[in-house]
């Protein structure tokens, strides 16, 4: 091969619409990436990054996945399609292999089907019957390019999060693409984490360097990166696009859009202020303006509360050392004789390093893990023994992953549900109304469907579901990973709004400026107990 | 086979073969003796593997059931039989359905252990790799191996949406209607989200050529010794005769049917 | 090495009538097996279990499923690939969840209903062959069941095109049809492969037919026609329901949903392609 400079792309896109939808998910939006480059679309969650993303790199096709009309011009190729079916059809093997797409969860770039991370490198080459000492060398030089060296005997589906994204990245990498295009790299890193992918993507478009045009191997890369902050990466990239509602709304090199009206609308984050390293603090920092907590009787006590991971066998699901069985390491003591009081409309932010325990602590304050010693007190009563289910009455705990907890044809079914069985029909309807109210949504979202929202919404209507039975003590747990900026607003408003009504809530976050502007006080879990910050 | 070490550098088509021609022959036998003295052999190899546990508590699952199903309708239900051992009404105990039990059952099992015991000590990437060799679709390596990758998966994430689901308030009790309508609630996350992966699967998967027609190469090598694939020749050629005699010495008793 | 094309043209349909004649040759094959096993099924199983009836069996059943799956399974587009893991894992988790419940039915093809509704009766057909397949690995004895499993997938996919699938009252319609032919389909396996069946409730059932005096293959034919139309027509409810739970952006991303309009809705504004 000779030398290539790289090859750019460009994409006008009038409008894409999914089969069995009505309304465009992207309309008017133009897109240009140069080699060696480093360009970045910015847009809230819900702004059609990923569906632009995958559009550009062959994962959505027209007509496959929905109707496009448009254009992709793609070095010297130029496709344009007019939402026919005579429609050019892409190779889906051979653009990806040029444009490269790494998605935010990086397990669905992983085959599921190859048992060592050098063997789900191969994959694609093994497809493309690329001889076996090619691919030795292919997988031995990615591996050394993207850190993984020291882990290609692994089984892909032990690996951390971290290590996992970088495999993925190391599947894009492997096939030389003139185009990397990396949906929220940094999403739930840790900072160590995050730092290696940001080398990473340094190191594959030049970027950093003012030049930016070829590095020592020959091949430059122009990486897009999709992200919902405009962070420190991001603020890196010589170009942005901000994209807002499906459209392009505001384009142009960093400093002229920093702290625009566009790039604030769109509900980026970090719009505004600038700041260093890690992720950006949920919202600007400002004294907590919260009503100080009534000094009624504590709606949640915990006394003298141990836990130790091994001696609780009622679930099996709970957190597993890479599969290991945890009966044969020592048995590790994540809670110890901890104490917590929280009053009616006190705020308490928990934090502490990855692994520390937090999830652990908000387990037992609604029953789904119990304590070896000390007892938990719900508005006085202790729940030792009474099943998660009618603990939920006064505890409502807001998970991560919001998807697991929605499970209801529409937004409304959703907020709504199991509220009939104590209120009626018209009194449920109406509680659940006020608390989609309090989070943001409109009577309009009140039928779509919970797997259509955005990931920020979803949030949000995890939170509702749990605002709607008003319960005495709100456990939130990473409460702001995820959200964008207006999903950030309408859940400090919504905290703040039931600690005023007298909810005891208690966050666990590893966000410390947030913990500090939002909450009454802030503890570290340290050693298995807590401690004022 | 004499020992692990064997067993565990066989070529995984070896031992398929070996496995299957012995569950065909088996039944073409039609001998219990023959069954038992299989169904030991493959104990005995399970033991030696190592695998033994899983290997015997796979086939207890399967097998003490049938059993239990096969001794109550041919021991108690046999109207074919002459030789009336005890008699309870309608139930009759003769010798004819106490020996067709024996006989089905002993083949049932030896079938079972043999084929788990294959399941249980192959190494599935490199099942996988000796049958892409071999010019086996990929899709159905694929389908083989993403099965087996999700399964734990999905049992752990069904554990989490009941937590969750738990933490929403969910009870699940009552009457049957309202158990199902809590099952459902419990599906519906767990399928939607099993879906969505899949899509994005479906994408990734084609972005890396796995749709593209055409040859492949294989990054995993299996070493395949001459003298195996000898092996595996002549356990098919054994066992097309066993077959053959079968059909031949059965032949006019089924057709005079 | 020429720079592979960025696009592909349609599909040729030059391949499509090999593929055609070995998904009829593997009809053929399960057809035929069953007509033979029938007819020939031995008078006096005294002597013991019918060894050659067996071998039969298994050989004729296999080999259609097999040809099924090699019709089928290549020129599956991708995304309906990647449902077959999940509808197989979906069959057994959802079995397993159906179990704890304490009903009396087993309630184990759940993912292949499900797939057959959104990708059609080829894909239906091949998922519960292969399901059976992959099973096998676990438990052997569902192996010579899979032509019955690949039946009900073929079923399901012909029923959701007919639009039985719009509402959800047609469904354990189609359910219980599908239960009588998979069931009679499935009979000969249990009676001549595994001399009875593998339940203790439903060994009671063939038990009670046997004390009146049938044949093996009649009181297992019985029993079949007992238990598996109520239990299919309970798996194509839960299909349906959990179908209609699915949001459309997902459902609608298969042609087979948006060319048969198989479940309710109006149809998109936008046309096919």
């Amino acid at each position: 091969m000779t030398a290539v400079v790289g090859t750019a792309l460009r994409a006008r896109l009038d409008a894409f619409t999914f089969h069995g939808e009505n309304t465009p998910a992207l309309c008017d939006v133009a897109v240009s990436v140069l080699p060696g480059s480093l360009t970045a679309v910015l847009g809230g969650s819900g702004s059609g990054k990923s569906t632009l993303g995958k559009l550009l790199a062959g994962w959505l096709r027209a007509g496959h996945a929905g109707q496009l009309r448009g254009s992709l011009e793609l070095g010297a190729t130029r496709l344009n399609f007019r939402g026919l079916p005579e429609d050019p059809r892409i190779n889906p093997a051979e653009w990806s292999r040029r444009v490269a797409f790494v998605p935010q969860d990086a397990a669905a770039m992983l085959s599921t089907v190859r048992a060592t991370v050098a063997e789900e490198l191969a994959f694609g080459l093994e497809n493309r019957a690329v001889p076996r000492e090619d691919m030795f060398r292919a997988v031995e030089r990615t591996a050394a390019r993207t850190g993984l060296t020291g882990l290609l005997d692994r089984d892909p589906a032990t690996l951390s999060g971290g290590e996992l994204r970088r495999l993925a990245v190391a599947c894009a990498v492997i096939a030389e693409p003139d185009i990397l295009i990396l949906d929220e790299p940094l999403a739930s890193l840790d900072a160590a984490g995050a730092e290696q992918i940001r080398d990473l993507v340094r190191s594959l478009c030049g970027a950093g360097s003012s030049a930016g045009t070829g590095n020592p191997a020959g091949t430059a890369t122009g990486v897009v990166l999709l992200s919902q902050a405009a962070d420190t990466l991001a603020r890196e990239a010589a170009h942005w696009t901000v994209l807002d509602g499906g459209t392009v709304t505001a384009a142009g090199a960093p400093a002229q859009l920093i702290g625009s009206a566009e790039l604030e609308r769109a509900g980026v984050l970090g719009a505004a202020a600038v700041r260093g390293h890690g992720p950006v603090p949920a919202i600007a920092l400002r004294p907590a303006v919260y009503p100080p907590p009534s000094s009624g009787p504590a709606p949640l006590e915990l006394r003298g509360v141990g836990f130790s991971y091994g001696l609780d066998r009622r679930r099996w699901g709970a957190p597993r050392y890479r599969g290991h069985r945890l009966r044969e390491q020592a048995v590790r003591r994540v809670l110890q004789n901890l104490d917590l009081t929280v009053r009616p409309g006190e705020i308490i932010a928990v934090t502490g390093p990855n692994g520390a325990g937090k999830s652990t602590l908000l387990r037992h304050i609604n029953g789904l893990l119990r304590p070896s010693e000390g007892d938990v007190r719900v508005c006085g009563r202790s729940i030792a023994g009474v099943p998660v289910g009618t603990v939920a009455a006064s505890v409502g705990l807001l998970f991560q992953h919001p998807r697991d907890q929605l499970f209801e044809r529409t937004v409304l079914r959703e907020a709504a549900f199991g509220l009939r069985q104590h209120f009626g029909k018209a009194e449920a309807e109406y509680r659940a109304r006020a608390a989609l109210a309090a989070v943001g949504f409109t009577t309009a979202d009140e039928a779509v469907h919970p797997a259509e929202l955005s990931a920020s919404q979803q949030r949000l209507l995890a939170l509702a579901t749990v605002l709607a039975r008003e319960p005495a003590v709100l456990a939130l747990d990473e409460p702001t990973v995820g959200l964008d900026r207006r999903g950030l607003e309408r859940l400090d408003r919504a905290v703040s709004a039931a600690a005023a009504r007298g909810t005891a809530v208690v966050l666990v976050t590893h966000d410390l400026a947030y913990a500090r502007a939002t909450a009454h006080r802030v503890l570290e879990l340290d050693g298995g107990t807590l401690r004022d910050v | 086979m004499t020992n692990d070490a064997v067993t565990a550098r066989l070529h995984p088509l070896t031992a398929l073969t070996a496995a299957a021609c012995t569950a065909v022959i088996t039944t073409a036998a039609a001998s219990w003796p023959l069954s038992i003295a299989v169904a030991l052999a493959a104990a005995v190899l399970a033991v030696r593997s190592g695998a033994a546990r899983q290997v015997l508590a796979a086939a207890a699952v399967i097998l003490v059931p049938l059993w239990l199903s096969l001794l109550v309708l041919h021991g108690l239900f046999f109207p074919e039989g002459h030789t009336v051992l005890a008699q309870w009404g309608p139930a009759r105990v003769t010798a004819e359905g106490l020996g067709f039990a024996l006989e089905v059952g002993t083949r049932t099992t030896a079938c079972v252990l043999v084929l788990l015991l294959f399941s249980f000590t192959v190494s599935v990437p490199d099942l996988l790799a000796a049958l892409a060799a071999r010019n086996i679709p990929p899709q159905f390596g694929f389908v083989v191996a993403s099965t087996l990758t999700l399964l734990p998966a999905v049992a752990r994430r069904l554990d989490r949406i009941r937590q969750a689901q738990e933490t929403r308030g969910m009870v699940v009790r009552g009457g049957l209607l309202a158990r199902l309508g809590a099952l459902r609630l419990q599906m519906v996350p767990l399928v939607l989200a099993l879906m969505d992966d899949a899509s994005s699967r479906a994408q990734a998967l084609e972005a890396r050529g796995f749709a593209s027609p055409g040859p492949r190469s294989s990054y995993r090598d299996v070493a395949d010794p001459p003298l195996q694939r000898r092996l595996r020749v002549a356990a098919l050629v054994l066992t097309a005769a066993a077959v053959t005699a079968r059909i031949v010495a059965s032949w006019p008793a089924g057709g005079t049917a | 090495m020429s720079q592979p094309a960025l696009t592909v043209t349609t599909p040729g349909q030059a391949a499509d009538r090999g593929r055609r004649l070995l998904e009829i040759a593997g009809a053929a094959a399960i057809a035929a097996t069953y007509i033979f096993l029938v007819l020939t099924q031995p008078a006096d199983i005294a002597n013991g279990p019918a060894s050659f009836s067996a071998l039969v069996a298994l050989g004729g059943f296999l080999l259609g499923a097999v040809l099924l799956i090699a019709a089928v399974l290549p020129v599956l587009p991708t995304s309906t690939l990647v449902l077959i893991p999940v509808a197989l894992v979906l069959n057994v988790v959802l079995g397993q969840l159906m179990g704890s419940t304490g009903l009396p039915f087993y309630i184990d093809a759940i993912g292949t209903v499900l797939i057959a509704v959104l990708a059609g009766p080829a894909a239906g057909a091949a998922t519960g062959a292969l399901s059976s397949i992959v099973w096998s690995f676990f438990n052997p004895t569902v192996l010579p069941f899979a032509a019955g499993a690949a039946l009900i997938g073929f079923l399901a996919g012909m029923a959701a095109r007919a639009g039985l699938f719009r509402r959800f009252y047609f469904a354990p319609v189609a359910g219980f049809i599908t239960g009588i032919l998979a069931g009679v389909v499935s009979a000969p396996i249990a009676a001549f492969v595994f001399g009875g069946t593998s339940g203790l409730g439903t060994g009671a059932i063939v038990s009670a037919f046997r004390a009146m005096g049938d044949t093996l293959l009649a009181a297992i034919t019985k029993q079949a026609l007992i238990s598996d139309p109520m239990d299919k027509a309970i798996v194509f409810t839960i299909a349906a329901l959990l179908a209609y739970a699915l949001p459309r952006r997902t459902t609608f991303q298969f042609p087979f949903v948006r060319r048969f309009r198989v479940l309710a809705g109006k149809a998109p504004s936008a046309p096919d392609a």
